[in-house]
This record gives structure tokens, C-alpha cells and sequence, in this order.
């Protein structure tokens, strides 16, 4: 049966001469696990926005939607707050209540269910989310991944047949993410639910997928069997921005031409290289030439020592940490790990108890006032809002280009060159938060390297934004390592600290562990290493990125 | 015409009060106002919040006056050093002149509950309810005809309410010292708090100078984009 | 140990409002004894574990006491037994003792709202008003739910600006400045991002009718007993007062009412409401030291 049927579902903004939806046609089965993806602006959010009534935008709007044989309009309101689900991105801002009992049961007053059965069903989908032992606790003592379980059990109670989710992984760390995607399978498998999900992290996603639909400027360009996702794209085009965002799978697949079913697991991966290649005439993949230790430093940590309070345990115990001149460093470590504190103390904002740190060979004590900050050590905090002060991008830049105390004319060229270089010129009269959540962590970037800085902390650059939006965030610190910035990143995401960095490292028990070359660091790593990586050690040594493994395997040739 | 209705509705308590007052002095002849007084300020706030309740409601307009709230509230962390300097009375007129005397009145009262639950509920929490909600409420009522977006009008207004929020304010002092009220009393402890009144007074114009384009900016553009 | 506020909300409330009433309605010192005593003990009660809070509280409050008591006859010199005279004004016995009973009192509300503080929390409150106001409570509730996220929030535009060399030195204004600055970006966050909160109540069918109202708290027999053993000695009291048994004067002479027999047991019902809390957390605290015993 047909849960919602799309049909030539047009839609335009107010104001605006672009449309948003152009004529989208889509049919969802009950019990469907259908997965949208598109670059960001590609109009996603706004067909799953359609789909919510009480959400939808205002503008212009054609076509029609329909529920289960009756038009979205037509529902009565019950029936469209209670039955149709919607589970945003951000997991911080869609909690309404401070205690998390409350914060369940808030769906279920809303329709005026009675205390008792509000009560057994509060009580089941604890049980079912695993909720229980944080049941009485406050909304806000909860951790990211938490709060997101709590997001959707919240909707859950309500016993909805459709539940929609707009990125509801992508400010969560990798661990805390499959679980969460985990949890949908269930409820996908156990209750049938039907489930439209967008998301850009596709790695986990696309193998579950009964249908994928890859957006792009509004219109749907595919929709069908995720296996056949990535030779549809690419016979729209081969260079496809899309392409970048699929599975690890489905690019070496997409890298090679064979013909047979599409692998979309590390599993079925690693089945399809054997099936189709050896690797009898080069096993191992050259290291290409890194970054050379010149002796030169501009961080250098030794013995650090850090906690937050007197009477807390230490975060940071006994650090080492060379930073080479030019090169770009990734540290990478799981929740909690104490990789955000490392980086306020490298720049800074908290000090270490003991140990000695020096920027550029002199002791951090020593710098004096804001000193530190000019032409010096920057640092990109995980969320780039936390940087914008005015209403526009603009003006953000002209009060950093006054501290630095530019003259008029140097501002003008610095803020013009800041923007070409990002590619955001078109943003800078924009208000910063109607961008979307690459261009602000653009728009945080360049308003960062107005600075000038000779060392970029970043802290989880690539957190909730797209692949294209990574692929151009690899483009622009090229770009600026080139120029001779020295870059250090904390990051989860292991794929991007395997294309970019010149060496890696991870912290673990308050240390810092092995700081080696991104091909030895991932290879001698089991379960921490790349999807790529996963797909293809059992055939060649130091292949990591998905570019490699193709490498690897045209070089090869394939077996018969 | 409804503006009217809520003139007449002001005028209506805060000439009730006085007379409440009358009344609770000769009904109780032990001369115990303190509990009068209490029951005053917690009714008075009451009717306020019952024409709120009844009324359909904007849920985005709830949330801001959530949100505005909280943020008076943080500013006392903000501007944690400096004593009796606080944006509460700023953000409530402000709040005020941008969203009407309703969402004034709730962000002022509810502002001093919220930062009572951290800093330690009292006998004072129904007083400063009514005081910082009145402010809010008359400042909505003030700019019927935009005049409170003009400057001066703005900071004379700024002054009154930090002297109208220290003469609610000592009425509590007074009652709470004396248990009595008496003319002479009431004047001593305005005098007594005049320099606290000052700081206030003072602190809001500063606030009000300051805050008023960036705060302004913000609302307006939440009014603009999201029709609030 | 937290005996008493594992009781109703409701129950808790009307017990607030009862002992507050009574503790302010007269100034008589049986009352007031009565209030001070249950005050403080639960005071001690509730922060058994934390001597160093219970003795930093009692002697600020004794230092206020004395000082309340000293300061009184040096403004109010009404009362007929003159204990001396200073710079020509007399200093009266009723004085002092009025200025111990205003003292009292005010000790005896703080001390109350101290406990209130710790027992009513706000889940608590918001249940309370959750069915007559509704709305006002969400909004409450919500404001609760900000406060604390907005000040993490806070330090990291703190920190971020820091991090900009937006600091330019240690003065005052610009601390000042630097205050206003994490203001303006603080009050730009919470306001764009509370469209999301709109948008995820509005998401769940906020804002239909016939609204219920859920809430963990049972009211079990307990409650019931508690609330009406508070109810009968509040009546009691109040036919009391009613009937002048409360009635004391301080000026210009001290002067008290004696109702006859009954008043002996109008004082023991008033010790008996101050006290209830104090009671149920030693009864609670003796009860689980015996139980750990047997085992």
C-alpha cells in the first residue's frame, strides 16, 4: 500500500525567482526505508518539510501530496501531529521540556491522551529506547547521542506510521551515529515502521535502504534500489558531485568497471575484490612523499597535565605533542577523550596545571594579551556559529580586519581575497545564520584567516556538512597548507583525516599514541581505519582512501 | 478600543492596591500587612496571566518570551561582577516595545521566578514580579504610537522604572522590617535605598544605550522573518 | 535525607502556604519559637551531610538576630520600661524584645524559603501550575531548559572571542565591552535557534485542544494522611487566632492573651504543624539506621 504519494509537487520561496521543489514525483510503500540524499540547497529539506504539514514553509506551492489515500490537507489535525513524525537535525534545540519524562510525554498531552495510558506508553518506549536509567534525569545533563535518542522517542510515543528524520545523525559522533541509525533499523524491521530518512553519511545508511533518492536542484534524478544508485549517477554524469557522498563501496565499484550487482557493505566490498582482482603484481601501495621533518616546530607540548577542577580526575595526562612547521596533523580519538581540551589548551583558553608549551619556540605565558592571536594561532571551534557576532557576514569581517588594525584599503583586499578564497563572495551580505551549515562553516573559516594566522587549530571541521561541502573543504586547506599554513585537526572523521593529513594520531587515556604517516597509522589500525581501508587490506598493504584501492586494482588488472 | 480596556484595566489595580491595602489594615487589627501585601502583589499579577491563558496561542511567540527570558536571566551571569547591574529591566522593556505589553509583562515576571529558582526564592519573588511585569507591560502600553522608540523617551523611561521597581521593592523592605506600614517609615527606606536606585536607574540607561540597537536588530529580524 | 520531599507536590504546597501564613499572621513568641525551631531543624535535617553549610547559615543568622535586636531601640523608643537612657533617648526593654521577635520572623521565612528552595524543585512547581496555567508553565519549563544551556554556551563565545584576539587588555570597560559583545551573539543563537523548538512543539501537536496533563507523581495514602493532619491543625490554629488565643502586643507595654485551658493546647498544635517536616526526616533517618542494623 501506498503511505504517501508525491505528485508533480512544485514549490518557490517567497521571493524567490529559483524553485525550491520542481516537479517532484515519489511514491513511498508502507514499511519502506527510503533514504533521500543531494547536495546541500538541493531542495531535501524542503520535500521533507512538505511532508509535515504543520511544518511545511510558506511560498507558492503546486501539486499534490497525499497520506494514505487522502490529501495532506485534508487530514484532520490529530491524525497529521500524530501520525506523521518528524526528527530534525540539531539535538539540542528540538528538546522543549527541562526533565526527559516530561520532555516523552509531551507529544502524548498535546492529544490530550489520558495520565494512564500516557503513563504505559511513556514506560514502553523507554524500556524499547533504553531510556529507563536516565528517565528522571534533567533534558540538559544528557550527552549529544542522548538527546537524539530522546528526540525520537518522543515522536515514537506518539505511535506514528511515518516517520521522517532531516539529518538526525550529522551532529553526532560516529559511535553515538550507528547507533542511532541501529535504532531505526530496528524499528524499521521490528515494527515495520515506514522511515524516509536524509542524510549525507551514507556509509551506514545506504546498505539499509530499501529505495534512494538522490536530489539535485529540486528535482528528484533517482529514485530506486540504492545498489543501482551509483551507475545511475554516473551515466548522468561521470564527474558527478553525488559520487563523492556514496558509500565507500559503491565509489570503488563506481572507480571500476565491472560488470556485476553493486557492493554496498565493507562485506560485500571485500567479496567483489575478490571475485574480480589479485594482487599479484604489486601488493602494497608507495607511501607518496609527505611532509619532511625540518626540525622546526610550531607547537611543541611536553608533559602536559590537565583538569578542569581540583577534585576531578585528569583529562590530559603527560601529553607530547610535536607540531611540525607546514604540515597538517590529525587527531583523531572517540567521545569524550579529552580532544577538544587539547586543542583549547594548545590555543590558549585553558591552561595546563603542568607541562611545558611553546608556540614558535616561545612559551605561551609569554605572549602577552592578544598577541597570541594575531598572526599567530587560530582556531575553529566545532560550532562556527560561536563566532558570528553581527548580521551579516560582512561586517563579522570588518570588526576582526579593525582588531587586527588593517587600514581601509588593506581591509578591503584582505576581506575580498578571504572571500574569493572560500568562494563565498556571494554570502557576504548575507545574515550568518541563513546559511546552510557548510557556508557557515565557510563564512567561520574566512573569518578566521583574516587573522592571518601561521597555525590553524580546527576542531571537527567536517562535522554535519556534505561530502561536496568536504570535498571543498580538502580543496581549500590545500590550498592554504601550500601557502605554508601549519594546520592541526581533531576530528572523528577518519576518511577526511586519511585524504588530508601528512601524519596522524590518536589520543586514548588522556595520552597521545602513535603519531605516524596516515598510511602506516590507519594499515596497523583494525577497526579504526577507513571503510576503504576495511574493504581492501586483505589484498594490499596502505590503501586507505577510496582513490587508492581503485589505484591498487587497475593496476592489478582483474583476474578473468 | 482594546487599548483602552487596558488602560482601564492598570488603572483599575493600581488603584486597587492601595485600596486592598485600606482594607486588609482595618479588617485585621493586628495590623499584619506583610501577608496583604504578599497576596496583593500575587493577585495582581494573576489577572495578567489569565487573559494570557485563555487567548489562542502563537507557539513561536511562546517560545521567545522563553527564550527572551532565559537570556535576561544569563545576562546576570554575564554581568555577574558588578553588583545590582543587570539587563533584566533593558530586555523586558525591549521586549516589550517589539512584541506588545503581554510578552513585556510575562518576560518581566517570569524573569524574576526564573532567577529566584537560582538565586533563592522569597517573600520578595511575588514583589519583583509585579514590578519588573508592570514595567514591561506599561512600556508595551507606552509605545502605542512608537513613542517609545524614540530615544529620550526611551531613557526617561529607563530612570522611571528603576525608581518605580525600588518603591515596589521598599514597600517589601518596609513590611518585612516593620510589619507595620507607615508613611515615615515607607520615606526612610526610599531614602535609604537611594543609592541602590541610582545604580538602577543607572544601569538601566546604560543597558537601554546599549542594548537597544543590537537587541532591536535581533527582534526585528525574528518579527520580519518568522512573522512572530 | 530527603524524607519529606518525596511527599505530593500538592501536599508540600499547601504546607508551604500554611506554615507561611502562620508564621507571619501574628508575632506571638509561641509561634514564632515554633516556626524558628521547625525551621532550622529542617534546615539541619535537609543538610545533615553538609555541616559546614548548616554553620555557616546559623551563625550568620544568629549575628543578624543580635544585630536586628541591638538596632531596634536605636529608632523605635516606644515602650514603658526604660532601661537607660543614650544621647538623651530612652532605650526600652519592649524595644529590644520587639526587634528579637522581628528578627525572628525574618529568620524563620528565610530559613522556610531555604527548605523550599531544596523540596519544591521546579518539576515539582511546574506540576503544581501545570493545570491552571498551562501555557505559562511550558514557557517556564522551557526557560528552565535554556538557562543552563545558554550558559555553556556563553563560555564558548567567550572562549571563541578570545580566541579572535577580541581581547585587548584586562580593563573594565573592556570586560564591559567584551560582556556586551557575548550578549548581542548569545541573544542572536538562542533566538534563531528557538524556531527549531517552535517547530519541533508545533511538530507534536502543540496548540490543539483539550490538552492533558501528565506527571510522575502518585498521590498515594500517605499524602493523604499528611494532608490532612496539616489541614486539621491549620483549622485548629485558625479557630484559635480567630478566637484572639495569637493576640500579643509589644507596645507600649508587653502584653499577651490567655485564652483560658484551650491555649495550652492551641501551642502545642502550632509546635506540631512547625515541626511535622523536621520529624518525618529524623523518623525516616532513625527508621533506615535501625533496618541497617538488623542486617
Amino acid at each position: 500500500m501506498e503511505i504517501v504519494k508525491i505528485e508533480n509537487l512544485s514549490f518557490t520561496y517567497p521571493e524567490r525567482q529559483q524553485k525550491a521543489l520542481d516537479q517532484v514525483n515519489l511514491k513511498i510503500q508502507a514499511g519502506e526505508f527510503v533514504v533521500i540524499c543531494g547536495e546541500s540547497g538541493c531542495g531535501k529539506t524542503t520535500l521533507l518539510r512538505m511532508l509535515k504539514r504543520e511544518m511545511a514553509p510558506h511560498g507558492e506551492k503546486s501539486g499534490e501530496i497525499t497520506y494514505c489515500q487522502t490529501r495532506l490537507e485534508d487530514l484532520d489535525e490529530r491524525t497529521a501531529a500524530g501520525e506523521i513524525g518528524f526528527v530534525m537535525q540539531n539535538p539540542e534545540h528540538q528538546i522543549v521540556t527541562d526533565k526527559v519524562w516530561h520532555e516523552l510525554s509531551f507529544g502524548l498531552e498535546n492529544l490530550g491522551v489520558p495520565t494512564q495510558v500516557i503513563r504505559r506508553r511513556v514506560g514502553e518506549m523507554s524500556c524499547f529506547f533504553g531510556i529507563h536509567p536516565w528517565f528522571k534525569k534533567k533534558t540538559t545533563e544528557l550527552s549529544g547521542g542522548q538527546k537524539q535518542l530522546l528526540n525520537l522517542a518522543a515522536v515514537m510515543v506518539m505511535n506514528p506510521k511515518l516517520l521522517i528524520l532531516d539529518e538526525p545523525a550529522s551532529q553526532l559522533d560516529p559511535i553515538a551515529a550507528s547507533d542511532f541509525i541501529r535504532t531505526l533499523q530496528k524499528l524499521n524491521m521490528e515494527l515495520g515502521l515506514t522511515i524516509v530518512l536524509v542524510e549525507h553519511r551514507l556509509e551506514d545508511v545506504f546498505p539499509l535502504a530499501d529505495k534512494a533518492v538522490i536530489m539535485e536542484k529540486g528535482r528528484v534524478l533517482y529514485a530506486g534500489p540504492p545498489q543501482q544508485a551509483g551507475q545511475a549517477l554516473k551515466n548522468i554524469d561521470s564527474r558527478h558531485n553525488m559520487l563523492l557522498g556514496l558509500p565507500s563501496a559503491v565509489r570503488i565499484y563506481n572507480g571500476l568497471s565491472v560488470e556485476d550487482t553493486c557492493p554496498l557493505t565493507v562485506k560485500e566490498g571485500r567479496d567483489f575484490l575478490d571475485r574480480h582482482f589479485d594482487n599479484h603484481t604489486c601488493a602494497a601501495m608507495e607511501s607518496p612523499r609527505r611532509h619532511k621533518d625540518t626540525g622546526e616546530y610550531a607547537i611543541e607540548a611536553k608533559n602536559l597535565w590537565f583538569r578542569y577542577e581540583r577534585d576531578l580526575p585528569d583529562i590530559i595526562e603527560g601529553l607530547d605533542l610535536k607540531v611540525r612547521k607546514g604540515e597538517f596533523l590529525s587527531i583523531l580519538g572517540g567521545n569524550g577523550s579529552g580532544k577538544t581540551t587539547l586543542l583549547s589548551i594548545l590555543a590558549g583558553q585553558k591552561k595546563a596545571y603542568q607541562g611545558r608549551l611553546s608556540i614558535w619556540g616561545k612559551k605561551i605565558k609569554t605572549y602577552k594579551n592578544n598577541e597570541l592571536y594575531k598572526h599567530n594561532l587560530a582556531l575553529l571551534p566545532q560550532n562556527p556559529q560561536q563566532l558570528f557576532l553581527k548580521s551579516t557576514v560582512q561586517s563579522d569581517y570588518v570588526e576582526i580586519c579593525r582588531v587586527m588594525g588593517y587600514s581601509k584599503e588593506e581591509t578591503k583586499e584582505h576581506i575580498e581575497k578571504s572571500l574569493s578564497l572560500l568562494g563565498i563572495a556571494h554570502l557576504a551580505g548575507q545574515h550568518p545564520y541563513d546559511l546552510s551549515g557548510g557556508e557557515q562553516q565557510k563564512a567561520a573559516l574566512g573569518k578566521i584567516l583574516l587573522l592571518k594566522p601561521s597555525i590553524l587549530l580546527m576542531d571537527e571541521p567536517t562535522k554535519g556538512i556534505d561530502a561536496c561541502s568536504k570535498h571543498n573543504l580538502t580543496r581549500i586547506l590545500k590550498d592554504l597548507k601550500d601557502q605554508g599554513l601549519t594546520i592541526l585537526m581533531v576530528t572523528h572523521d577518519v576518511e577526511f583525516a586519511a585524504e588530508n593529513s601528512d601524519r596522524c594520531g590518536m589520543i586514548f587515556d588522556h595520552q597521545l599514541l602513535s603519531v605516524d604517516v596516515p598510511e602506516v597509522f590507519f594499515s596497523d589500525n583494525n577497526f579504526y581505519t577507513t571503510a576503504a581501508n576495511r574493504i581492501a587490506r586483505h589484498m594490499y598493504k596502505n590503501a586507505i582512501t577510496c582513490q587508492d584501492v581503485i589505484t591498487m586494482c587497475t593496476r592489478n588488472g582483474g583476474c578473468p | 478600543m482594546n487599548t483602552v480596556k487596558k488602560a482601564i484595566r492598570i488603572l483599575l489595580l493600581l488603584g486597587g492596591i492601595p485600596l486592598l491595602i485600606l482594607l486588609g489594615a482595618t479588617a485585621w487589627n493586628d495590623r499584619r500587612y506583610q501577608l496583604v501585601t504578599m497576596g496583593i502583589a500575587v493577585l495582581s499579577v494573576i489577572p495578567f496571566f489569565l487573559t494570557f491563558e485563555r487567548r489562542e496561542a502563537n507557539t513561536r511567540k511562546l517560545v521567545l518570551v522563553a527564550v527572551l527570558t532565559a537570556i535576561s536571566v544569563a545576562g546576570r551571569f554575564i554581568f555577574g561582577p558588578v553588583p545590582f547591574f543587570k539587563p533584566v529591566t533593558a530586555v523586558t522593556i525591549l521586549t516589550a516595545i517589539y512584541f506588545g505589553p503581554e510578552a513585556g509583562f510575562l518576560t518581566g515576571s517570569f524573569s524574576a521566578v526564573v532567577s529566584n529558582m537560582f538565586f533563592g526564592q522569597g517573600p520578595w519573588t511575588p514583589f519583583q514580579m509585579f514590578s519588573w511585569g508592570m514595567i514591561g507591560f506599561l512600556a508595551g502600553v507606552l509605545n502605542h504610537r512608537g513613542w517609545m522608540k524614540q530615544r529620550p523617551m526611551l531613557l526617561t523611561y529607563g530612570v522611571l522604572s528603576g525608581i518605580m521597581y525600588s518603591f515596589v521593592m521598599d514597600v517589601w523592605t518596609v513590611l518585612n522590617y516593620d510589619g507595620s506600614f507607615g508613611t515615615a517609615g515607607y520615606l526612610a527606606a526610599l531614602a535609604s535605598a537611594v543609592p541602590v536606585t541610582a545604580v538602577y536607574c543607572v544601569s538601566n540607561v546604560v543597558f537601554l544605550l546599549a542594548l537597544e540597537k543590537p537587541v532591536g536588530e535581533r527582534l526585528m529580524r525574528m518579527k520580519k522573518k518568522y512573522g512572530i | 535525607m530527603k524524607a519529606f520531599a518525596a511527599y505530593h507536590p500538592i501536599v508540600l504546597f499547601f504546607y508551604y502556604i500554611a506554615v507561611l501564613i502562620f508564621a507571619m499572621i501574628t508575632m506571638h513568641p509561641v509561634l514564632l519559637a515554633a516556626s524558628t525551631a521547625g525551621a532550622v531543624l529542617l534546615f539541619i535535617c535537609m543538610y545533615a551531610r553538609r555541616p559546614k553549610v548548616i554553620a555557616k547559615n546559623l551563625l550568620y543568622y544568629l549575628f543578624l538576630f543580635l544585630l536586628l535586636s541591638a538596632v531596634n531601640p536605636l529608632f523605635s523608643h516606644d515602650g514603658e520600661r526604660i532601661l537607660f537612657f543614650m544621647n538623651g533617648n530612652a532605650v526600652t526593654l519592649e524595644a529590644i524584645i520587639y526587634g528579637a521577635a522581628i528578627a525572628l520572623l525574618m529568620i524563620s521565612v528565610m530559613f522556610w524559603c531555604k527548605c523550599y528552595n531544596e523540596v519544591m524543585t521546579s518539576d515539582k512547581f511546574l506540576y503544581l501550575f501545570g493545570k491552571a496555567i498551562p501555557k505559562l508553565s511550558l514557557i517556564l519549563s522551557m526557560a528552565l531548559r535554556f538557562l543552563p544551556l545558554f550558559k555553556s554556551q556563553i563560555g564558548k563565545i567567550h572562549q571563541a572571542q578570545k580566541t579572535m584576539g577580541l581581547y585587548t587588555g584586562d580593563s573594565f570597560v573592556e570586560k564591559i565591552r567584551s560582556s556586551f559583545r557575548v550578549f548581542g551573539a548569545i541573544l542572536t543563537w538562542s533566538l534563531e535557534n528557538a524556531v527549531d523548538t517552535a517547530d519541533s512543539m508545533k511538530a507534536r501537536g502543540y496548540g490543539m485542544k483539550g490538552r492533558t496533563n501528565f506527571s510522575v507523581f502518585t498521590f498515594r495514602l500517605r499524602d493523604g494522611i499528611l494532608l490532612a493532619v496539616i489541614l486539621a491543625l491549620s483549622g485548629f490554629l485558625a479557630v484559635g487566632i480567630r478566637g484572639g488565643a495569637f493576640w500579643f502586643q509589644y507596645y507600649p507595654y508587653i502584653a499577651g492573651a490567655y485564652t483560658g485551658n484551650l491555649q495550652i493546647f492551641y501551642d502545642i498544635a502550632a509546635f506540631l504543624l512547625m515541626m511535622l517536616p523536621a520529624a518525618i526526616e529524623v523518623k525516616e533517618n532513625v527508621k533506615w539506621k535501625l533496618l541497617k542494623s538488623k542486617i
